[in-house]
């Protein structure tokens, strides 16, 4: 009897034992899959980074955190890829986290930015950051991750393509233009008049930039769609939502540049030689409230997040092409933007 | 489990919730002789029967005449505080709910923000009150309604007697902090005039270990989190043969600079806050045989303004509130007093964040019949109609049942259940965008029960324990949510259950010229959203988030002739951060140290007072990621001259 404490003290020991069956983070970065900014609420401080993997359809929550060992900042927007490392724009804490792409590893964090929101890479020496509060774009060193200068564009900018030798800056908040920038100069050279408040680009096969612009929260404008000739930096299409109360969003394209992709009330696709809106979603967004959409360039997937009530974890929702649900993860805090990590891409 | 296992079970139980306790002190009588004793001319409701009350002592908000009130409640209450650090906003919350079930009243008259529905602890300084009661859950009815959590009630009374009084009170504490009070008191037995004035200035750059910005923990000073703070407090008092009329103002002042969360390092960003605010009161109390009259009138201004350098916000707030009350409370026979009382209340709001100037009239009538039926029984009904501007809302009432449990001994069982409505704040309903003008008043149903004592042990030594159960079931909590368009918006939208133990403890002794007091007190909250719109809401069941589970204090005051001393302590378990209570923040547990010496020459007292905040040097958050200081100390100078 004297022996039964030390018998149960053992087996408490061994049930406490767990073994940790979660594989290495070495492992699943290897394979294909999606990044995901999670954006945490407001001056929470709870913003992080998930992974979710092709390869065990699993995903994997706070990895910044996990790795580094602090947490990733305030508000996290968006992350590019380059190279072999990561780019992580962390809005609201003012600064960009540069880590092995590989590993998550951070390399070095560049600090003393203004309200940056995304990246767009000019070549592998510079990279562009939009500011949603300053009235300039931000000129990224990457040999020595540090700002290298400013490019006064008299307004606030939020999404970036770069083409060729110029730059294409949206001036969302409030604005209605697209900014042209000669890359090589770092110089304004044009600007377009699109619809109010164009908040998302893509560019397609043609080199045609279209420009989602969501007619200003007030819902007193027409959202609209605008498609703009790259050469001649002019206005080629103009397709207007049906109401002022539509209020889209999160303009993006596959991967041979054909079709587009926005939320509107659901997944909408059309494509880039339609006239005319689709008058139906393609994924009805019932039981859900979609936030950002990330369509996978290689084999047309489409992924959606689910904020819920913008305060408990989100979910990812992973669609087949044709907009047939194959998984739903649990996410951290406001899944927002993605960012694709293909070995064929 | 047999008897003996079973009796030994509930004595540790009791223990427990016994033992490591208090802050609340439910009894007012100072013991320890280190400043002067404020006899109240009114008697708040504070002995409403069945309800819990308590108050801070005195002698405890006068060593801490320089600290704000969202400091003595968070050492010395049960109520819990949240902060953005010194200086920063600090909001309260009583029971598990939210800062705007909290009513905050200035000689019990409504004083939140009409905008906010709530107030900031920390723009009051201790040293322009005279007491703090705390009325929990149900208590809180008879002031107003509204106060589903409870309400603080700030108290300032005239001292009748001919004598003129002059103090001034300097201070200089760690981090640039300058402080500094001043008081003229003068009158007779029949007028009085109370004069205050109050200044704080502080840099405010204390050093704090920043771990989230890299690999490596950085130590960084405190940036833009500079403030400075004035107040000037004026009454009259007028005594005469059946009545008391008094005339009171409030002005204060503060502007500061509102540092961000630690992960926040961006250049230009420079936020701002202003605020003013000026309350003036007329109130005339007439006694006249068997019946009680009161009358009083408020005229209250604030300005709130905002400013964010970065994202160019220039937040402006005008509130204008004028408030007229009325009670006739009569004694009907030698057992029965009824009470009616009228509240008018209107307020009109100038903001550049409202569509035009918003006004709301809220008016309220409240009948209140309490009896005692001359042996142990008391009781206690009330019931309250509510006219929001045009809509009547559901009545609301009170009933509460005290029962004396030996005759002639202070040992009281109290029960109570109530229901208490909460408009919505001017916020909820108008700010641009996102407010609701649809949303429906929040409500709750509130139940507890008490058992009280207050034992002389032996001619030095006093107890007082007090232990309470409670529940609260708030139905149509508002709360701002993403609703279909892409800004956040006002609703109706959750219902939450609160249920927790408040016990505590003190124990008294007093012999020739020494004095001791022992307090203590716990508090467990368990905070649950109940009911939810959202499928498979995650939060349901879980603890709210920034409620604590458990919440602790204790004090020890010690006075020998000249010489007082007080140790206090204050734990706070861990407070959830996310609706899931998968992350949280850690619990911490703070002490700090009051000693001085109190010199008497004829007609004069020197006092210098020496604290250490913090002794332990203990970091910790109230709020993710906004860091607080670590050890401090403050040196005060107290000259009093009497006349």
């Amino acid at each position: 009897m004297k022996k039964i404490p030390v018998i149960i003290f053992f087996l408490t020991m061994i049930i406490a034992c767990k073994k940790n069956e979660e594989p290495k983070r070495g492992s699943f970065l290897t394979g294909d899959g999606v990044f995901l900014i999670n954006e945490g609420n407001f001056m929470g401080g709870n913003g992080s980074l998930s992974y979710y993997s092709y390869d065990s359809s699993k995903i994997y929550n706070d990895l910044f955190t996990e790795v580094n060992g602090r947490p990733l900042g305030d508000v996290p927007n968006s992350m590019e890829l380059y190279g072999e490392m990561a780019y992580i724009v962390v809005n609201n804490s003012g600064k960009i986290e540069v880590v092995k792409k590989s590993s998550l590893q951070s390399v070095t964090t560049i600090t003393g930015l203004i309200s940056p929101r995304n990246m767009g890479f000019v070549n592998s020496s510079k990279a562009y950051v939009t500011s949603m509060y300053s009235d300039s774009l931000i000129v990224i060193n990457l040999n020595n991750f540090s700002v290298s200068g400013y490019i006064n564009l008299r307004r606030s900018s939020e999404s970036i393509v770069v083409l060729d030798d110029k730059a294409f800056v949206a001036n969302w908040v409030g604005g209605n233009e697209v900014m042209v920038i000669n890359t090589l100069t770092d110089e304004v050279i044009d600007s377009v008049e699109v619809g109010i408040e164009p908040e998302s680009m893509v560019v397609d096969r043609n080199n045609m930039l279209w420009v989602l612009c969501n007619g200003g929260w007030m819902r007193e404008n027409f959202a609209e769609l605008d498609g703009i000739n790259t050469v001649t930096n002019t206005i080629e299409k103009h397709i207007q939502f049906p109401t002022k109360e539509a209020s889209p969003g999160c303009l993006r394209i596959d991967g041979n540049g054909e079709t587009l992709f926005y939320l509107e009330n659901g997944v909408h696709r059309m494509s880039i030689s339609s006239q005319e809106l689709p008058s139906e979603p393609l994924i009805a967004q019932s039981g859900h409230y979609y936030y950002k959409l990330g369509i996978n360039p290689v084999n047309g997937d489409i992924f959606t997040t689910d904020a819920v009530d913008y305060q408990q974890n989100g979910h990812l929702l992973h669609y087949n092409s044709e907009g047939s649900l194959v998984s739903d993860q649990q996410t951290d805090i406001i899944p927002g933007s993605m960012c694709f990590k293909l070995s064929d891409n | 489990m047999s008897s003996r296992t079973l009796r030994y079970t509930l004595l540790y139980i009791a223990f427990l919730l016994a033992y490591p306790l208090h802050g609340q002190s439910s009894f007012s009588n100072d013991t320890i002789n280190i400043g002067e004793v404020v006899i109240s001319s009114k008697k708040a409701n504070s002995d409403a029967p069945g309800f819990k009350t308590s108050s801070i002592d005195t002698t405890i908000l006068k060593l801490n005449s320089h600290n704000s009130v969202a400091y003595l409640l968070s050492h010395f209450s049960g109520v819990s505080v949240k902060s953005y650090g010194m200086g920063g906003s600090t909001s309260p919350s009583f029971r598990g709910t939210g800062a705007g079930h909290t009513l905050l009243t200035w000689n019990e008259i409504n004083i939140n923000h009409p905008m906010l529905g709530q107030s900031d602890l920390s723009l009051i300084p201790a040293g322009l009150i005279d007491d703090i009661q705390i009325y929990y859950g149900g208590a809180s009815m008879p002031l107003n309604s509204g106060g589903i959590g409870g309400t603080i009630n700030l108290e300032t009374r005239p001292v009748w007697k001919k004598e003129t009084l002059m103090s001034v009170n300097p201070g200089i504490a760690s981090f640039g902090q300058y402080t500094g009070l001043i008081k003229l008191r003068t009158g007779n037995s029949a007028f009085q005039s109370v004069t205050k004035g109050f200044f704080q200035s502080s840099e405010n750059d204390f050093r704090y270990l920043n771990t989230g910005i890299s690999n490596e923990p950085v130590w960084q000073k405190r940036t833009n989190s500079q403030f400075n703070q004035r107040g000037f407090v004026q009454e009259f008092y007028l005594r005469q043969n059946k009545s008391v009329t008094s005339a009171r103002l409030w002005y204060e002042s503060t502007n500061r600079n509102l540092p961000s969360s630690m992960l926040i390092q961006q250049p230009k960003l420079r936020e701002t806050q202003s605020d003013e605010s000026l309350r003036t009161m007329l109130n005339w109390d007439h006694f006249g045989g068997s019946n009680k009259f009161s009358v009083t009138g408020a005229w209250m201004m604030t300005k709130l303004n905002y400013t964010n350098s970065l994202a160019s916000i220039d937040s402006r707030n005008n509130s204008g509130t004028f408030i007229l009350k009325g009670t006739m409370e009569r004694k009907v026979d030698a057992f029965t007093n009824l009470k009616i009382a009228l509240n008018e209340e209107v307020c009109r709001i100038n903001s550049n964040n409202y569509n035009d100037n918003t006004t709301r009239n809220t008016v309220s009538l409240t009948a209140t019949a309490e009896r005692n039926s001359g042996g142990r029984f008391t009781s206690l009904l009330l019931v309250r109609e509510i006219l929001d501007t045009r809509n009547f809302l559901i009545p609301d009432f009170s009933a509460g049942l005290q029962y004396r449990l030996l005759a002639g001994k202070e040992y009281y069982l109290k029960a109570n259940l109530s229901r208490n409505s909460k408009i919505p704040s001017m916020n909820d309903m108008f700010w641009i965008p996102g407010g609701n003008p649809d949303l429906k008043n929040e409500y709750a149903f509130i139940y507890e029960i008490t058992y009280e004592m207050n034992h002389k042990l032996s001619a030095p030594i006093t107890m007082n324990y007090d232990l309470s159960l409670y529940r609260n079931n708030i139905k149509d909590m508002i709360q701002w949510y993403q609703g279909e368009y892409s800004y956040w918006t006002a609703g109706n939208i959750k219902g939450v259950n609160t249920a927790g133990i408040e016990s505590s403890f003190s124990l008294d002794y007093s012999e020739n010229s020494f004095a001791a007091r022992l307090r203590a007190a716990y508090v467990y909250t368990r905070a649950t959203t109940a009911k939810s719109n959202i499928t498979g809401d995650a939060s349901i069941g879980r603890q709210l988030i920034y409620i604590p589970v458990n919440k602790a204090n204790c004090s020890l005051l010690l006075n020998y002739k000249m010489l007082y001393s007080s140790w206090t302590m204050s734990a706070v378990g861990k407070r959830f951060l996310k609706v899931d209570n998968s992350e949280y923040l850690p619990g911490y547990m703070l002490n700090d140290l009051i000693t001085g010496y109190r010199l008497h020459l004829k007609g004069t007292v020197l006092d210098l007072n020496f604290q250490i905040e913090n002794i332990f040097n203990v970091n910790y958050q109230t709020i993710a990621y906004y860091p607080l200081p670590g050890r401090s100390y403050s040196l005060k100078l107290l000259i009093q001259i009497f006349k």
